[in-house]
């Protein structure tokens, strides 16, 4: 009789823990099928965690062989866009005293600047 | 018998490495050791999930899927990019937990220690890269110790009402990059870990190498996971302390709590670290004061804690079976013993958020459900373990 309470029991918190399991999976994970697909790859999971620009300077920065880089005051004083560049481009750092200037596409730039390329949401400039 | 000794075993080489990943990335040894630390980690993995292979199943399968569900989990939050991740990251490039000496990236809060980051880095070190996800196992693996260890003492059906309890508490934090959740095991377990070798009656269990051992390693991870483990585990001791001398026992278990306090010495030493590079810590500061003595004389600044603390579903259903259990079942010392614990730590909550440098109401919405959740599990464990006492009629 007791063993067969604590069978039903156990079955019961194992479907409590069953749907639990289920909940947090669907509604609380974030869970991707195209990141689990590949989680190993180099950029997984950034195209659903980066602003589009963050992706973009990294890609001008890889491209153009940049170790270390200035931001617009833009860039700068946007704390989202900010912080996510200088996590995602790590171990490229930011240095405001680097000649490599990267602004928004519509941003004006000082005049000492000679601007190199212009891209989709960016520009980099030679300061 | 045979089954708990072995869950014991686990349990203390699983922390051991896991605390060896840190020292040896500490010491900055070669790359190749840290790999090799990592293999004998999920060696032990594996002998935990094979040599007794039909127990325990739920739970080998459960944590099978979180470690899925992690890998395709994009990091998204503020808190696992900003600060985990990126630590583990520049841990993984530049192979050192000192890197953070320049103090770049402030915002990411150099002076949180590196335990879990380094871990982080090693499991990329085994893949031979980095990327934002695959790392995060990490935080999952850090689990798997205590989670093991608390099934020598809650069995069967009450063992699936513990994996409810973390389901329910911890959730998302199982494998999202979020250190919150860790805290709270580790907290909760380093509770239970003092309670059993200090005001306990049992001397057997007092007497237990291992279980000594596996204290000082849970103690030492509870302090290196987040800032906030070193002021829980500093409770854990003061009100052991407080607690033992009221009970006229301070005399007999005093060289035991000295032992114990060995725990604190790599917390001591990062800390030390972080003061002679001038890391800081934002709550405490030159405004600490200001903002204290500011917020402290208006009491809706207290409503309003006591709201975003306290008036959520998750803790007071935690209070509620915490007090009903030991309605129930009334076993005064351990009732004493985590009330006085989970009160001194919401205590030094309000006096953290009333001296927050942050904007007040900003602070209190994006930290109170995380900052609680340490208690609420804490509660909902110590109600089940309530429970079970009682059914092997150990009260």
């Amino acid at each position: 009789m007791f063993e067969l309470k604590n069978k039903k029991l156990f079955i019961f918190f194992l479907f409590i823990c069953l749907i639990q399991l289920f909940y947090i999976f669907n509604f609380r994970s974030g869970f991707k099928y195209d990141v689990f697909k590949d989680p190993f790859s180099i950029n997984s999971g950034v195209m659903y965690a980066l602003p589009i620009e963050v992706i973009e300077l990294k890609k001008i920065i890889n491209d153009k062989n940049i170790s270390k880089f200035n931001l617009s005051k833009k860039l700068q004083t946007d704390n989202l866009i900010y912080q996510r560049i200088i996590e995602y481009n790590y171990p490229n750092r930011f240095e405001n005293s680097s000649k490599y200037f990267i602004s928004y596409k519509n941003e004006e730039v000082d005049n000492n600047c000679k601007l190199d390329e212009i891209f989709i949401y960016l520009k980099l400039s030679k300061c | 018998m045979i089954y708990n000794n072995f869950c014991e075993k686990i349990t203390f080489f699983l922390s051991l490495l896991i605390l060896n990943n840190y020292f040896l990335i500490s010491l900055e040894f070669p790359i190749l050791f840290l790999k090799t630390n990592l293999i004998f980690i999920f060696s032990i993995i594996l002998i935990f999930y094979f040599k007794h292979f039909l127990k325990n199943i739920p739970f080998k399968i459960f944590f099978i899927i979180i470690l899925l569900i992690s890998l395709g989990t994009p990091t998204l939050e503020w808190d696992p990019r900003s600060i985990w991740l990126f630590h583990a990251k520049r841990i993984f490039i530049e192979n050192s937990i000192f890197s953070v000496k320049d103090n770049y990236a402030a915002f990411s809060h150099n002076d949180y220690p590196s335990l879990v980051p380094s871990l982080a880095a090693s499991v990329a070190h085994l893949a031979g890269h980095w990327n934002e996800v695959f790392p995060k196992l990490a935080f999952s693996l850090m689990f798997l110790p205590p989670i093991i260890f608390i099934n020598i003492y809650i069995k069967n059906y009450n063992y699936l009402i513990f994996l409810s309890l973390i389901f329910f508490f911890i959730g998302k934090y199982l494998f999202n990059g979020w250190a919150d959740g860790l805290l709270a095991v580790y907290f909760t377990l380093s509770v239970f870990l003092m309670h059993k070798l200090i005001s306990n009656n049992f001397n057997l269990e007092k007497k237990n190498l291992f279980l000594n051992l596996i204290a000082i390693l849970f103690f030492v991870t509870l302090t290196l996971i987040k800032n906030e483990g070193l002021v829980l585990l500093v409770i854990i001791f003061l009100i052991t302390f407080v607690l033992e001398f009221s009970n006229k026992s301070l005399k007999k278990n005093f060289k035991k709590i000295i032992l114990l306090s060995i725990s604190f010495i790599p917390i001591i030493l990062w800390k030390y670290f972080c003061y002679t590079n001038s890391l800081g810590n934002d709550y405490i500061n030159n405004s600490f004061l200001f903002n204290l003595e500011l917020r402290a004389n208006v009491l809706e600044n207290y409503k309003l804690i006591f709201y975003f603390l306290f008036l959520n579903e998750k803790f007071l259903i935690a209070l509620f079976i915490f007090l009903t259990s030991f309605f129930i079942l009334k076993n005064n010392n351990l009732f004493k013993f985590v009330f006085l614990i989970a009160l001194t730590y919401s205590l030094i909550l309000f006096i953290v958020y009333l001296s927050t440098p942050y904007d007040f109401y900003f602070q209190l919405n994006s930290s109170a459900t995380r900052t609680i959740k340490s208690i609420s599990f804490l509660f909902g464990f110590f109600a089940i373990y309530n429970l079970s006492l009682k059914k092997n009629n150990l009260i």
